[in-house]
């Protein structure tokens, strides 16, 4: 693990749009998409969409469970970074609604954010000045 | 390293859709740069008229917008609910009035219906005017906005248009990215 670091400059690069198909995992289907594109780092910029149910990651690890469907996706911050192997890994976070319009927040668990008919997505790609 | 968080709870539930599928499922674009602009929504005007026009001006047609909050004179938000005719696996509710309602957030893509006209799809988290926080899709043609002028990020998408088209697999009328048409 590589000393922290709490600034690091760089610019933004090239912009992705994507739509992800049903039964596809949010997570997963992002980092998917940049391997597809070859961003090694990315930021989201927007994004919109429905999941089946929703999996968001509590404080004591377990899984909050949001049954749908469907459950729409409201709210999605995130970004992408690679490992030193390119391997992508995606870190979202954001806000659901329910069938009812109730809303969950939190950061969306790795394979557990299944989608359900659609999932837009904007990926900016992000490039350190130090790569 | 080990990855931290893989299969913490149950396995997740997947859904037969109504349609043949495409084996590829992840359809995306790309374009060597997004433009940037800070939109003003203006007062008055219906949240698709204060984003399809200022933009088209700009000669935008396909962009990825923030919506960072604001009030609204009115607001209409719907639910995806299971499709009560079983044609689809779900369905929007009928539009759920949020009166005065107060964007926290939102997101909206703009891109062309299937007529070809501007479409502006948008999901927001909005506090209605009873003061409960709700998520939904988001009518824009009959929410209003408010006194105050609401700040937009927009990334522009250059060289490629976001086109609506009856999605065989769902059923369901869906941007899909393409390539810019070459007369453009």
């Amino acid at each position: 693990m590589n000393e922290f670091k709490s600034v690091e400059s760089g610019r933004m690069g090239r912009v992705a749009y994507a739509r992800i198909a049903p039964n596809e995992d949010l997570v997963l289907g992002i980092e998917k998409l940049c391997l597809a594109q070859g961003f090694n780092n990315a930021f989201v910029r927007g994004a919109l969409g429905s999941l089946i149910d929703s999996g968001l990651e509590a404080r004591d690890g377990s899984v909050i469970e949001i049954k749908g469907p469907a459950v729409e996706i409201v709210s999605l911050a995130g970004e992408v970074r690679s490992d030193e192997n390119g391997t992508p890994c995606a870190s979202l976070t954001g806000v659901v609604a329910d069938p009812d319009g109730k809303v969950y927040g939190g950061p969306f668990v790795l394979g557990m954010n299944p989608i359900c008919v659609t999932f837009e997505v904007t990926l900016e790609e992000w490039l350190p000045d130090s790569e | 390293m080990a990855p931290d968080t893989v299969m913490k709870g149950k396995q997740p539930r997947y859904l037969r859709q109504p349609g043949r599928f495409n084996p590829v499922r992840i359809k995306s674009v790309a374009s060597p740069f997004g433009r940037h602009i800070r939109l003003l929504l203006q007062p008055g005007f219906s949240l698709y008229d204060a984003i399809v026009k200022p933009l088209a001006s700009l000669n935008i047609r396909d962009a990825s917008t923030t919506i960072l909050g604001g009030a609204f004179e009115n607001l209409d938000y719907c639910v995806a609910i299971p499709d009560p005719a079983k044609r689809t696996v779900i369905a929007y509710s009928n539009p759920r009035h949020a009166g005065h309602a107060y964007m926290v957030f939102g997101n909206a893509t703009l891109g062309r219906s299937i007529e070809g006209k501007p479409l502006v799809h948008c999901h927001a988290v909005v506090r209605t005017e009873h003061g409960e926080v709700m998520g939904g899709h988001v009518v824009t043609e009959s929410a209003i906005v408010g006194p105050k002028p609401i700040s937009v990020l927009v990334t522009s998408l250059e060289g490629l248009e976001l086109c609506q088209a009856l999605d065989e697999e769902t059923g369901i009328p869906l941007f899909q990215p393409v390539e810019a048409s070459s007369h453009e």
